[in-house]
C-alpha cells in the first residue's frame, strides 16, 4: 500500500492502513528543508509558493506571446481575465484612478487563484493560501496600499474622516470613530487574511477527511466486512461532491479577496464619498 | 492493530480527533506565518507583480491597440467597399435602364426596318409581277403578230397555189367564186 498522506510522519504500513497525522497542522506543514537557495530553506511549501509564481508568469506569457489580433481561445481567456480585472474591478470599483492599482489587483487575483487551485491539483493537493504566511502578507500589502493611498490623496483628513466621521451625530462620533478606527486599521487586514485562510483550510481538511476515510474503508474491507466497507463509497461520493464545491470556493475566494482590496482602496482614495 | 488504526481514523470520527489534537498541540502554530514561507511569498508575489506590471499589461495594451486599429481599418475598408458597391450598383442600374431603352429602340428600329423591307419587297414583287405580266402580254402580242405573219405567208402561199391551180385549169365563174369564198372562210377561221 502506497503512502497516502504525505503530511504524516512515516509509519509501519504493514500494521496501519494509513499514516494518520498527529494533528491538523501536519496536513499543511512541510518544514523539512529539501535544499537551500541563497540561504533560503526550500521546503515543499516554499517550492509550491515559487511554483505559483512560475505558473502565473507562464499563464500570462503563453496567453499573450502571440499578440494575435485574432486571438485563440487561450489568449481570449487571458485577455478576458485581464480586462475583467481592469474594467470591472480596478476602474469599476475605484473609478478612473483605479487604473493605477490594476497591476496590483491583477497580480493579486492570479496569485491567489493559482495558489487556491493547488488544492485540487493532482500530485500537489496543497493550497499555498492555506498557509497563513500568504494570506497575511497579501492582506497586509493591501492594508499598506490603501492606508498609504488614503493619506497621499486626502492627507490627514483621511485619518480624521475615520476617527471623527462626518455625518454622524456628535454624541456618537467618539464611539463610531473608535469602531471605524479598529475596523479600518485592524479588522480589515485581519478579516481579509482569515477569510481566505479559513476557507482554504476548511476545504482542505474536509477533502482530506472524506477521501481518507473512503480510502481506509476500501483498504480494510477485508477486516471490517463488506457492509461497513460499503460506507466508504458514500464518503468517497461525498468527497467528490465537495471537490466540485471546492472549485467554486477556489474561484470565489480569489475574487472576493481582490474585490475587497479594491473596495478598501476605493474607500481611501475616494474618502469623500 | 489495523483495526485499531481504522477505529482511530474512520469510526472514531477522525475530524474530532484531528481537531482535538489541533487544539491540544499545533493549533496556535498553525495560525502563525512561517518565516521562510512569508519570505518566499514576498519574493514570489513581487516577481508576479513585476512581470504583470512590466510585461503582461503593456503587451495586452499593445495587442488591444493593434486589434482596435485592425478593426478600425477593416471597418474603414468595409465602409469604402460599401460605398464602392453602392456606386457600382447605381452604375449597373443606370446601365440596365439604358440597356432597356436601347433594346426598346433597337426593337422599334428593327420593327420599322422590317416594315420598310417588307414594303420594299412587296413593291418590288409587285413591280416584278407587273413586269412579268407586261412581258407576257408583249410576248403574247409578238407571238400573235408572228402567227398572223405566218398565216399571211401561208395565205400568200396558198393564194399562189390557188392562182397556179386557177391558171392551170379553167375555172368557171361559180367555181372561182366558190373557191374564193371558201378561201376567205378559211382565212376567217384562221383569224
Amino acid at each position: 500500500m502506497e503512502e497516502l498522506i504525505l503530511a504524516a510522519a512515516p509509519c509501519d504500513l504493514s500494521e496501519s492502513a494509513v499514516c494518520a497525522p498527529a494533528n491538523v497542522n501536519e496536513l499543511f506543514e512541510f518544514r523539512e528543508t529539501v535544499y537551500f537557495v541563497f540561504g533560503l530553506p526550500i521546503t515543499r511549501t516554499v517550492f509550491l509558493i515559487f511554483l505559483v509564481a512560475a505558473f502565473a508568469i507562464a499563464l500570462f506569457y503563453f496567453g499573450l506571446r502571440k499578440r494575435s489580433t485574432q486571438p485563440g481561445k487561450f489568449q481570449l481567456a487571458i485577455e478576458s481575465l485581464m480586462t475583467f480585472v481592469r474594467d470591472d474591478i480596478a476602474i469599476g470599483i475605484i473609478g478612473p484612478t483605479g487604473i493605477k492599482y490594476y497591476p496590483y489587483l491583477l497580480s493579486l487575483l492570479i496569485f491567489i487563484l493559482i495558489g487556491n487551485v493547488f488544492k485540487i491539483t493532482p500530485f500537489i493537493n496543497l493550497p499555498v493560501t492555506a498557509r497563513m504566511a500568504i494570506p497575511l502578507f497579501l492582506a497586509l500589502l493591501t492594508w499598506v496600499i490603501f492606508v498609504f493611498a488614503g493619506f497621499k490623496r486626502n492627507g490627514f483628513s483621511y485619518f480624521l474622516g475615520i476617527v471623527w466621521p462626518p455625518g454622524v451625530p456628535a454624541a456618537l462620533k467618539p464611539l463610531v470613530g473608535v469602531i471605524e478606527f479598529f475596523s479600518t486599521f485592524f479588522v480589515r487586514p485581519f478579516s481579509l487574511a482569515v477569510r481566505l485562510f479559513a476557507n482554504l483550510v476548511a476545504g482542505h481538511v474536509m477533502l482530506t477527511l472524506l477521501l481518507t476515510t473512503a480510502f481506509v474503508s476500501f483498504a480494510t474491507i477485508g477486516e471490517i466486512g463488506l457492509v461497513k466497507g460499503a460506507f466508504g463509497f458514500a464518503w468517497w461520493a461525498l468527497g467528490l461532491s465537495i471537490f466540485m464545491f471546492e472549485i467554486i470556493v477556489i474561484i470565489l475566494q480569489a475574487y472576493i479577496f481582490t474585490l475587497l482590496s479594491a473596495v478598501y482602496i476605493n474607500t481611501s482614495v475616494n474618502a469623500e464619498h | 492493530m489495523l483495526t485499531h488504526v481504522f477505529a482511530q481514523v474512520v469510526l472514531a470520527q477522525n475530524a474530532e480527533l484531528i481537531l482535538a489534537q489541533a487544539e491540544g498541540g499545533g493549533g496556535a502554530a498553525f495560525l502563525l506565518p512561517v518565516p521562510e514561507e512569508l519570505f518566499a511569498g514576498i519574493i514570489a508575489f513581487s516577481i508576479v507583480f513585476f512581470f504583470v506590471w512590466k510585461w503582461a499589461i503593456p503587451v495586452l495594451n499593445k495587442t488591444l491597440e493593434a486589434r482596435q486599429a485592425a478593426i478600425a481599418g477593416e471597418l474603414e475598408t468595409a465602409e469604402s467597399a460599401k460605398v464602392e458597391a453602392e456606386s457600382l450598383l447605381r452604375d449597373y442600374r443606370q446601365q440596365v435602364a439604358g440597356a432597356k431603352d436601347e433594346a426598346s429602340k433597337i426593337l422599334a428600329d428593327a420593327r420599322d426596318a422590317g416594315e420598310a423591307v417588307k414594303g420594299d419587297i412587296i413593291a418590288r414583287a409587285e413591280g416584278e409581277a407587273q413586269q412579268i405580266k407586261s412581258r407576257a402580254s408583249d410576248e403574247i402580242a409578238a407571238e400573235r403578230e408572228r402567227a398572223v405573219a405566218g398565216l399571211r405567208r401561208q395565205v400568200a402561199d396558198l393564194s399562189l397555189v390557188v392562182a397556179a391551180k386557177v391558171v392551170e385549169s379553167t375555172l368557171d365563174a361559180d367555181t372561182q367564186r366558190d373557191l374564193v369564198d371558201r378561201y376567205i372562210d378559211e382565212l376567217g377561221g384562221v383569224k
